[in-house]
Parts: structure tokens; C-alpha cells; sequence
């Protein structure tokens, strides 16, 4: 059973290229789903069309198995949100900005004690949101989104303007939510290292388009094979050439020659035979598995 | 039940905030300056004799709203309806408003019934500083006795009822664009131009076209000035709200983004 899920959702600005293309995207219930993707991939707009604050223009979105559209209400009931910057009034304090969703979710009144307690901000008393350091607002923005108890936590890079302390904390009680309360959470991110330590499952988008979901085993495998080892030498075709004859493959790229993940003894044997060949070498490093390498290989 | 917690929530963000600053401002500025002058001048106006006159109360109205229908309403209204709908852009809500359940009609009805509201409050904070302040100079000045004029209720009412009506256009137009434009300087000077042609169309045959100018032939109706008004212009009044908010609302329901 998905919590959230799209089909062929696509959604352009104007009559520009689209931003998000037919993305298929599948919650599963009670997950920690990661949404990942470099800035402008589409995920804020994803997100968004999830809530309806875009205007759906192709595409099926269903949320606890109901169409959003006919049972909008009904779904947002059910949803707790962080959409980019947190919307706080800045002349309120805390508590008056938490009232005023507590109202409107009919929640009771000591929900607002518990969830400030909850995000560390029970102390702030007459300060005025405007006065919060950005990583208060986002936590006041978290305490916003868990006012009705939501079934489903939508959270759009949540830890921006967090320090590292706040960033573990931060996963740490949605790591909690999860485990105790069995909150669904789709939270995006562009940092895959952010929230590995987090998410069960991940979706990945590029340019609009979803080039990965599965669960953070499957994206763990996929991410080894795309380790390698990258050799920067002073002469790259020679140092290809040195490759062949220990019968390994490699390619050469904008950072020197790169070749697949090997043992530690046969990297020593390369250094060996490049020096046997008069071949410099300035450096042989691991590639960093970043995000962006993923991108890359989930694109070829 | 739950509308009146939707509309406490709405309440509750006009607290301390500029605009809820304006009711106050705006209701007391015209009857403190009036008091003020008599304070001052009360020698020169011979304050003794004017508060034993039978028209003391109806001068004091007439002169307390020359500075309100011609500015002080009209300029209030543009100021506070912008700012209230610029409390969600300014601080970023919108999207937030728009991801709880409730639906856009509630939404939409309520701030305006929040404007309308504080609509009101400004029409008694005015009539109770008109009186207040109306009194107060025979309570501080022994040759200034009590107002011997009883205080004309009726008629009093009545034009609190037909200025209301008037601001109607004002309040309809400012929060459809309100609504509709992130910035503030748009709806604020569209209001503050169309308050300028209306004045200087007050003395135009078909004055009554223009929505903004209902306060100010009012007040020259109330001052017995000559003024030629075409048709009455409570009923333009109230058709012009009509259509500015129907037409605002459909603005604000089809807005591709939310948020």
C-alpha cells in the first residue's frame, strides 16, 4: 500500500520545457521516503503538486489510496507540511502561531505544549517568531506541521539552516515520529549524505524526471558499482596503455583516467608498473560516491 | 463551530500587527485633532457659547468627517485591507493557509469578513472618540459646561450606515488586488490613484461611476454643499462590492499557484 502516489504527473511554468515529467512516484506506508535531487531537479514543484498549492495540469496524484483531488479536505486533514521556508507571522510569538493552526486543525490546546516540547522551543515565551534564528523558525515550521498529528509528514530540505547539531536532532525526532507513531515522511533533500542516515526508501529526480526509487539497500548497491579509482598521471593515454596490460578497463575522463573499484594490492601493482613506465603520478584517489555520480550513472 | 475557530485563527493574526494599529490610529486621529484645536484655540472659538448651542453635536459630526470621507476612510481602507492580505505574502504563508483543510471559499470569506470587521471597529472607535473627546474639553475647563444639545442617535446611525456602505467599493476592489498581487506597492497605488480621480471627479456629471468617491459626495451631501449625484449611490455602492468580490474571488480560486 503507497501512502503517496503519482502517475505520469508532469507540470511546465508557462509554456516553458517541463519541470516535473511523468513522474511516478511511490510512497510506501510508514516509510522515511528520501526525495533527492540538485537544486531546480523539480522537487519543491513535485512536492507541491502533491499538496495542490500548483494546479494539477497532467498526471494522477492518490493519497491514502484517495484521489486528492475529489477528497482534498478529507486528505489534508490527514497532513502535516514544511514547504521551503517555514510561514511563520512574524509579529507572533510561538504559541500565537501554533493557535492559529490549532484552530483550524480543532486540535486540542496542550497539543501546542507537546509539540513545542517536542522540537526543543517550549522556552521561547513572548519572543516574537521574526526574532527566531533560522534554525528556531524551522523547528517552529516542524511544530507547525505536527499540530493535527499527521498521518503523512511532508517535509521540502528541512535542515536548511541548520547547524550540525540541529541537523542530528532533527533526524533523530523524525526518526522518531516514524518509529513511534508510524508517521509516512517525504522528505526532500539535494544532500544524498543529509539524510542516508535517515530514509528507508529513495527517489531520485533529474531534470524533471525520476531517475531512481527503491529502498537504500538498492541505492547503496547501485552506488558501488559506481565507485572506482581515478589515477591523475602525466600521461593518461600511456597510463591506459599500462591498464591493458594488466588486463583492467578504464576510461579517461576530465579527471584523469578512471577505472572500476579494485583491491587495495592491484592499485599498488598500477603505481608500480606506471613508475616501471616513467609515468608520473600526481595522485590516485578513490572517487567520492556523491549524489551527483548516482545522477550520472542513473543517466547513462 | 469550526468556521468560528477558522475565524478566531484569522483574528488572531491581526494582533499587533500594523493594521489592527490603523482601527485605532485611524478612529481617533480626526476627533483628537478637533479636540486638540479646541484645547488650544478655545478662547478664539468661544467654547462656552458653541457647547450650549442646539447643533453642537451635528456641527462637531460634520466637521469630524470632512478629514474622514475625504482621507482619512478612504486611504485607511486602502492601507489596511493591503496589509492585510500582504500578512500572509510578507511572512511567507500562504502555503501553509492553503495546506489546511479548509476550503478556499472559507478562506477567502473570512479574511474579508476580518476587514469588514475592523470596518466597524473604525466606525466606533471614531463615534465613541467623537463623543469622548467631544466632552472632555467641559470636564477639563470650568467655563465649558456639558454639551446642552442631546446627542442625535438617529442620525448619527444613519450616517455611520451610509459611510459603511460607502467604503464598500474601496474594501472590495483593494482586496481583490490584494489578494492577488505579492506586492504591496501595486494595490496601494492603484487605490491611491483611483482615490485621486475620484476627487477630482466629484463635481463630474456621472460622478457616480467612480466606486471611490462615495464617501466624499456623502460628505459633501451631509455638509449642504451643492452636489449633483446622478442615482444613489448606496445601491452602486453595494453593486460595485458585488462585483469586485465575485470578481476577486474567482481571481483567487484560479490562481495556477497556491502558495
Amino acid at each position: 500500500m503507497y501512502c503517496v502516489e503519482t502517475d505520469h504527473l508532469t507540470y511546465r511554468f508557462a509554456r516553458n520545457e517541463p519541470v516535473v515529467r511523468n513522474v511516478h512516484l511511490q510512497v510506501p506506508q510508514g516509510s522515511i521516503y528520501g526525495f533527492l535531487g540538485q537544486n531546480g531537479a523539480g522537487k519543491t514543484t513535485t512536492l507541491r503538486l502533491i499538496l495542490g498549492l500548483l494546479k494539477k495540469q497532467q498526471g494522477i496524484i492518490t493519497i491514502f489510496g484517495k484521489s486528492f483531488e475529489e477528497h482534498r479536505l478529507q486528505i489534508l486533514r490527514e497532513i502535516g507540511s514544511l514547504i521551503e521556508s517555514p510561514s511563520l507571522y512574524g509579529h507572533l510569538t510561538a504559541v500565537e502561531n501554533l493557535t492559529i493552526y490549532q484552530k483550524i486543525h480543532q486540535a486540542p490546546k496542550n497539543r501546542i505544549q507537546e509539540v513545542l516540547e517536542l522540537v526543543g522551543l517550549s522556552g521561547t515565551g513572548k519572543k516574537k517568531a521574526g526574532q527566531f534564528s533560522l534554525g528556531m523558525k524551522q523547528r517552529l515550521g516542524l511544530a507547525i506541521a505536527l499540530i493535527n498529528k499527521p498521518s503523512l509528514l511532508i517535509l521540502d530540505e528541512p535542515t536548511n539552516g541548520l547547524d550540525p547539531n540541529g541537523i542530528i536532532e532533527m533526524r533523530e525526532l523524525l526518526k522518531q515520529l516514524q518509529r513511534e507513531q508510524g508517521i509516512t515522511i517525504l522528505i526532500s533533500s539535494h544532500l544524498l549524505a543529509e539524510i542516508e542516515k535517515l530514509v528507508t526508501h529513495v527517489g531520485i529526480i533529474n531534470q524533471g524526471q525520476l531517475i531512481f526509487q527503491g529502498t537504500l539497500p538498492e541505492l547503496m548497491s547501485r552506488r558501488e558499482q559506481s565507485a572506482g579509482i581515478v589515477l591523475n598521471t602525466s600521461d593518461s593515454q600511456r597510463t591506459m596503455g599500462v591498464l591493458e596490460q594488466l588486463h583492467l578497463g578504464g576510461a579517461v575522463e576530465s579527471s584523469g583516467v578512471v577505472l572500476p573499484f579494485v583491491q587495495k594490492e592491484i592499485v599498488a601493482n598500477i603505481a608500480r608498473e606506471l613508475v616501471r613506465s616513467d609515468i608520473a603520478i600526481y595522485g590516485i584517489q578513490q572517487r567520492t560516491d556523491d549524489l551527483e555520480t548516482i545522477f550520472m550513472n542513473a543517466i547513462k | 463551530m469550526h468556521l468560528l475557530n477558522i475565524f478566531q485563527s484569522e483574528w488572531l493574526k491581526r494582533r499587533r500587527s500594523l493594521a489592527s494599529w490603523l482601527v485605532v490610529i485611524g478612529g481617533l486621529f480626526t476627533p483628537v485633532i478637533i479636540f486638540t484645536m479646541r484645547m488650544v484655540y478655545h478662547q478664539r472659538l468661544s467654547l462656552p457659547q458653541k457647547f450650549q448651542l442646539p447643533d453642537f453635536w451635528q456641527v462637531s459630526w460634520n466637521q469630524s468627517w470632512e478629514s474622514m470621507a475625504l482621507f482619512m476612510l478612504p486611504m485607511g481602507i486602502i492601507m489596511a485591507t493591503g496589509l492585510m492580505t500582504q500578512l500572509e505574502y510578507k511572512n511567507n504563508a500562504w502555503k501553509q493557509l492553503h495546506t489546511t483543510p479548509q476550503r478556499m471559499a472559507t478562506i477567502f470569506c473570512m479574511k474579508l469578513l476580518i476587514i469588514l470587521i475592523m470596518l466597524v471597529q473604525v466606525f466606533v472607535v471614531f463615534n465613541a472618540g467623537l463623543y469622548l473627546f467631544g466632552i472632555l474639553p467641559s470636564l477639563l475647563l470650568s467655563s465649558v459646561s456639558y454639551p446642552a444639545a442631546d446627542l442625535p442617535v438617529a442620525m448619527i446611525m444613519q450616517w455611520n450606515i451610509n459611510f459603511f456602505l460607502d467604503c464598500l467599493p474601496i474594501v472590495g476592489l483593494q482586496y481583490a488586488l490584494g489578494l492577488h498581487f505579492k506586492n504591496f506597492l501595486v494595490p496601494f497605488g492603484a487605490g491611491f490613484l483611483l482615490w485621486i480621480v475620484s476627487m477630482s471627479g466629484l463635481t463630474w456629471e456621472y460622478n457616480y461611476i467612480l466606486p471611490y468617491s462615495y464617501t466624499m459626495l456623502d460628505y459633501l451631501v451631509l455638509a449642504g454643499r451643492k452636489i449633483r449625484i446622478g442615482t444613489d449611490i448606496h445601491v452602486m455602492s453595494v453593486m460595485y462590492f458585488a462585483v469586485f468580490i465575485v470578481g476577486g474571488y474567482a481571481v483567487y480560486i484560479w490562481k495556477n499557484e497556491k502558495g
